[in-house]
């Protein structure tokens, strides 16, 4: 059985686009959260911040391949094409490309990239056409290129000349994580060597009208978003909807020793399951189950795990359930525990892959990221060290959580290799 | 009619005005393929406001083709 190695990184961030920026962001405290007045005008939704991307430019592609991406595939591509870059591979369709480039044709990779929808953008405007217009008429053909659900697999696989195996998957929030474990899965049993792995989802809306229906977004400090409370705090009143992407390249030992390239961490193991007991109400037995499983899917003792990175997005219920679950499983470590949503907010099926890219950050720098904005933690929990601030610890091993809507929980352990 | 035409084309296919002759043929000079002239069709019948004939529109295959297609419908 290969073991799998993560040897490239790319994001598109509302912390910044490169693993750097992110981690210094992350490091003083930042968050971008902002209000977003058009969202006043929607009547009931009671959320009135967000958490957009900073600025990307992919005005460089040709007009062939922008006319069907959607903000996700355009955040997509440059988390996709930045993280190849850092492994320091190209996507190649020739045949004699020199050994330190990927061929495609050799079938031995695959892209795996999804979201959370098609572009919640262009199916308003579609939608809002349509009822205009009483049916289809006037609507541009590359307007479902952007609303499909495998858009941004598809504009990503367009965007690189990428030719191969391709699948996309979708769980919401978990879709990232869940597509890297899948890769793990696939690479250990030989079928590839090496995958392009990731989420992307776009700010709209709908998506944080989705949390706010279902009473999980932050509607109390709509007019100073910076002071929103932080995950797991006692104050949290509910999440930020964020945007961006994040790629991860995964490759077999043999494959990236083959080449000489380098590794920043190797996925130990992990575990995606569905509860089956309800759609929205996170359930920490449930949790804790998926955390094990992972844990033994690695062959680690939980006494190794020197972090875990949680989901927690800033809810009442889903950081209270997801306390329970990790304290449940390493309540006599007193392990660390953080989550990086008060100061990225929440970017969906993109949030999984940016935050393994948080991770191997803390692992570089030998710092764990505290959650922002932490007063005083939720009670309970004495056996776990939620963090309020930055602690200097030099990390080998780190769970990462990220579960989603549908009954959806994944967690992954990474070892540090650097 | 031709200035709105080609206006339509300069903005939405990122074309330079000076590209935009009546003998241009739309895939080999101007880059256009099967889905821009899906397209294209929309946005023409968008700016003039009439419904063009799709079945005619399939067989243009210079700008000046398209320039008589909209002139015999107005």
């Amino acid at each position: 059985m290969s073991n799998v190695c993560i040897t490239g990184v790319g994001l598109v961030s509302s912390l910044g686009h490169t693993p750097d920026a992110l981690f210094d962001n992350l490091k003083n405290n930042k968050c971008f959260f902002q209000e977003e007045p058009s969202w006043k005008e929607l009547i009931g939704l009671n959320t009135h911040v967000s958490s957009p991307a900073q600025n990307y430019d992919v005005s460089h592609l040709p007009r062939h391949t922008r006319r069907s991406m959607s903000p996700m595939s355009k955040m997509g591509y440059l988390a996709a094409h930045n993280a190849l870059k850092d492994a320091g591979l190209t996507v190649s369709r020739e045949a004699n490309s020199t050994s330190k480039l990927y061929k495609t044709d050799s079938l031995k990779t695959l892209l795996m990239m999804g979201s959370t929808t098609g572009s919640p953008i262009f199916l308003e405007e579609y939608f809002t056409k349509m009822i205009k217009n009483g049916g289809p008429v006037g609507q541009l053909s590359t307007a479902f290129l952007k609303t499909m659900n495998h858009s941004v697999n598809a504009n990503v696989a367009l965007a690189l000349s990428y030719s191969g195996p391709s699948i996309s998957p979708s769980s919401a929030c978990s879709t990232s994580s869940q597509a890297a474990i899948m890769a793990m899965q696939f690479i250990r049993s030989g079928i590839y060597d090496v995958a392009i792995v990731g989420g992307a989802d776009e700010l709209h809306s709908t998506s944080a009208s989705v949390f706010d229906i279902a009473k999980a977004s932050s509607c109390h400090y709509n007019d100073r978003p910076q002071e929103i409370p932080g995950p797991f705090s006692k104050e949290r009143d509910g999440l930020v909807v964020s945007e961006g992407s994040g790629v991860l390249i995964l490759e077999s030992e043999d494959h990236v020793k083959k080449r000489g390239g380098k590794v920043y961490a190797q996925i130990l193991g992990g575990q995606y399951m569905c509860d089956g007991i309800h759609m929205t109400q996170p359930q920490s037995c449930q949790m804790a189950i998926t955390m094990e499983q992972a844990l033994r899917d690695a062959n680690i003792s939980k006494k190794d795990i020197g972090y875990v990175n949680a989901h927690a997005t800033g809810t009442k219920v889903g950081d209270y359930e997801e306390a329970k679950a990790i304290n449940s499983v390493f309540g006599e470590t007193n392990v660390a525990v953080s989550s990086l949503k008060g100061h990225l907010g929440h970017s969906l099926a993109a949030c999984g892959a940016i935050e393994i890219i948080g991770i191997i950050e803390m692992m570089k720098n030998k710092m764990l990221i505290g959650n922002r904005n932490v007063t005083e933690v939720l009670d309970g929990f004495s056996g776990i060290d939620i963090l309020k601030s930055n602690k200097q610890l030099k990390l080998n091993y780190a769970i990462s959580n990220n579960f989603a809507f549908g009954g959806m929980n994944t967690s992954l352990v990474l070892k540090n290799l650097m | 009619m031709i200035t709105d035409i080609n206006e339509t084309l300069c903005s939405e296919f990122e074309l330079p005005m000076e590209k935009l002759t009546e003998s241009a043929i739309l895939a080999d000079d101007l880059g256009l393929d099967s889905l821009d002239a899906v397209d294209m069709l929309v946005l023409l019948e968008d700016k003039v406001g009439i419904k063009l004939d799709a079945e005619k529109f399939q067989h243009v295959k210079t700008l000046g083709d398209v320039y008589k297609l909209v002139e015999e419908i107005i």
